[in-house]
């Protein structure tokens, strides 16, 4: 393999990273409000991706609207997540949440597998033309349709955290909690509200990835899992930034690993670059200091 | 005299009563066969499959009178199906359970990582006292890497030989399509049949048929993206290509190299994903792609078979129907062997199926006769499809041409 087939794997990784940074960002919100983690927020999204099949499948609607029905349903179970696995847990209990929240992933991996006998299903793509041809190098059109769709749901986010009252609130709920509710905001509507928001884009990543690959499995959602809760720690509990920049860089960086090694140790590289970081910069890529901004 | 009559009618009618008992009593026992593989994760389609089969046999051979035991009565088969979560630790978990029960013999399991250390536990040599392994005969339908039945002499499968397919296969092309001279292969790395295939007997079978192997492109069961894999089909620049994985990547990769723009001129994949998921998945990529199988509903029998599979909402591959096809042959081995299916004759019915199974020379299958190896496998008949137009159609078939 040569420079340009390196380069090709970086660029296809970073394409296909976008939708790392965007479970990685569903992490972190999470986090960053009730700092605690979501561990069934991949299964989530997967699951919402699933959901969206209804609409071709069962009722006859045209496919693209797949993509909006996903990210619906994904928020509706971001929503149903926090009220089975968080509302009324003891959040005091430092395992309480974490065990509800895996008990969630194995279930709702379950009802997958079990709603379609574990056979992968046909997801569309965004865009389904020729690749684009510059030089030496193959960009997908889909790939870079996924790409901006995750950008732009990204600005969004930010726009909505930055620009709005719900925004501050949310922010304001993580930084000093006890003062927020202090200041009349009401910690359950906050907490509740963050869950859809990360359900949202957790189904903007989820339809990404089916379209991406374009067939949705049940194998999917561990690795997601997994790949998000690394690029969350490289980019820094609660750094939405830092999720956004971990993701493209775990999505290059396994692409490349890949190209240089072979898949059988891909993996063990991608771990090995999430032990740098634990050992040499354990607050991730954007560990900023706890407090107001 | 009229207390002697009282007291010969008495026994007379309590001996009649004891007899009719002891019919009743044989007629209702139940010929207890557990079948055991994957019935959740993503490869639960297998599961489902083969329990259906299992139960639709079942359906037929009790309807039919059921099996004959040695005491004249006749037994009707009580089917099961577990859950061995095509994990090692579950599957020997659950042939330990039913060891300990009344299960006579157990089919399964789906999974070839699960079907190698199962066997291991059981006893390498039959009536070896030195040997703690269990003593349950375990008669295998899918779980399909090569060589496993001779770990244990109570393990038995009725699983095609790859080995042998392939090697056919692999001729016919060569034979047919002398133009094709190389191939290239995408090799699924983490799953023990899918490895098994390509490097013991694709890569084989491969440079003695003629065709030169140019290498392979590897990636793992629950991989999404084949960008760089589908660059190095392309750079290797083979007539044919072997996808030795299951449905999930195959139409990934498939669908990659319909992006990329890659062709080749023929190809061929792995036994296990000529199923419905292939087509499922990705009916439009794979369409001509050419897979050796042991099942495809081309006879009367497999065409009824396949519709009795489906009355239990399961369906019938070259996986399931030996399945089915594993439980008549268990019921021939019974009655030919005299179980007794009692509570106290478990453990002596066990050993005479066992028994009866090694002493098998050929079976009935639903596409002809099987022969039996001395290594407890079989040589079954096969034939070659292909994907067309959203089906598997039969392309050739090596026994009738």
């Amino acid at each position: 393999m040569g420079f340009v087939d390196y380069m090709q794997a970086v660029i296809d990784g970073l394409l296909f990273g976008t939708t790392y940074s965007l479970i990685g960002i569903g992490f972190t919100l999470v986090f960053g409000v009730m700092q605690k983690i979501n561990m069934s927020y991949a299964a989530g999204s997967l699951a919402g991706a699933y959901c969206g099949l209804v609409g071709p499948q069962l009722l006859g609607l045209p496919p693209w609207s797949v993509f909006p029905l996903s990210i619906a349903a994904s928020g509706l179970i971001g929503y149903l997540i926090y009220l089975t696995c968080f509302r009324f847990i003891p959040l005091a209990s430092p395992l309480a949440t974490l065990m509800s929240t895996v008990g969630m992933l194995l279930l709702l991996d379950e009802i997958i597998v079990h709603s379609t006998a574990g056979m992968p299903q046909n997801y569309p793509a965004i865009y389904d033309g020729d690749p684009i041809v510059l030089g030496d190098f193959i960009l997908r059109a889909d790939l870079m349709g996924v790409f901006l769709v995750c950008v732009v749901a990204m600005a969004m986010l930010l726009a909505l955290l930055y620009r709005t009252r719900l925004g501050m609130a949310t922010r304001a709920m993580a930084q000093q909690p006890v003062a927020a509710q202090l200041c009349g905001m009401r910690l359950q509507a906050v907490n509740g509200l963050t869950f859809v928001i990360a359900g949202l884009l957790g189904g903007v990543a989820g339809a990404m990835i089916g379209a991406a690959v374009g067939m949705l499995s049940p194998l999917i959602a561990g690795p997601i899992t997994v790949k998000g809760l690394i690029v969350t720690v490289i980019g820094g509990l609660g750094s939405i930034p830092g999720a956004i920049v971990a993701g493209l860089m775990v999505g290059a960086a396994e692409n490349l690993f890949q190209a240089l090694r072979n898949v059988t140790e891909r993996d063990i590289y991608v771990m090995l670059l999430l032990f740098v970081f634990l050992v040499l910069r354990p607050g991730g890529l954007f560990s900023g200091a706890r407090g107001r901004d | 005299m009229r207390k002697a009559a009282l007291l010969l009618s008495s026994a007379l009618i309590a001996a009649a009563g004891i007899a009719a008992a002891a019919t009743a009593a044989a007629e209702d026992r139940a010929v207890i066969v557990k079948g055991f593989g994957a019935k959740s994760g993503v490869v639960r389609s297998f599961g489902i499959n083969s329990e259906a089969a299992m139960r639709a046999a079942a359906e037929l051979i009790n309807s039919q009178g059921g099996v004959k035991l040695a005491d004249g009565g006749t037994g009707k088969i009580e089917v099961e199906f577990l859950d061995d979560r095509c994990t090692a630790e579950e599957g020997i978990s659950v042939v330990r359970r039913m060891a300990s029960g009344p299960t006579l013999v157990a089919i399964g399991p789906t999974c070839s990582n699960v079907a190698e250390p199962l066997f291991g536990v059981l006893q390498k040599k039959a009536g070896d006292a030195t040997d703690s392994g269990l003593q349950f005969p375990i008669f295998t339908d899918v779980a399909i890497k090569g060589g496993l039945a001779k770990i244990s002499e109570w393990a038995f499968r009725n699983v095609p030989s790859e080995s042998e397919m392939y090697t056919s296969l692999f001729r016919w092309v060569k034979q047919t399509k002398p133009e094709l001279n190389s191939i290239f292969a995408g090799v699924e790395e983490n799953f023990a049949h899918s490895r098994a295939t390509w490097y013991a007997v694709m890569k084989e079978a491969a440079p003695k048929a003629g065709l030169e192997v140019k290498g392979e492109a590897k990636w793992l069961l629950e991989d999404t993206n084949f960008a760089q894999q589908v660059r190095e089909i392309k750079a290797a620049s083979p007539d044919i290509l072997a996808i030795a994985a299951h449905p999930f990547t195959t139409c990934g990769v498939l669908k990659e190299m319909r992006r990329q723009g890659v062709k080749v001129k023929m190809l061929i994949g792995l036994t296990s994903s000529s199923s419905l998921e292939t087509l499922q998945g990705c009916a439009k990529e794979a369409d001509g792609i050419v897979i050796p199988t042991s099942f495809a509903p081309v006879t009367q029998t497999a065409e009824a078979a396949a519709a009795q599979a489906a009355k239990y909402n399961g369906s019938l591959d070259l996986h399931s129907a030996a399945t089915y096809e594993n439980v008549f042959i268990l019921k021939k081995v019974m009655e030919e062997q005299g179980v007794l299916a009692k509570p106290d004759t478990v453990q002596a019915d066990r050993e005479k199926i066992r028994k009866g199974l090694a002493a098998l020379k050929e079976t009935d299958g639903l596409l002809g006769k099987s022969k039996r190896t001395d290594d407890r496998e079989a040589v079954k008949p096969y034939l070659y499809v292909h994907a067309k137009d959203g089906k598997w159609v039969v392309l050739h078939n090596p026994v009738t041409n």
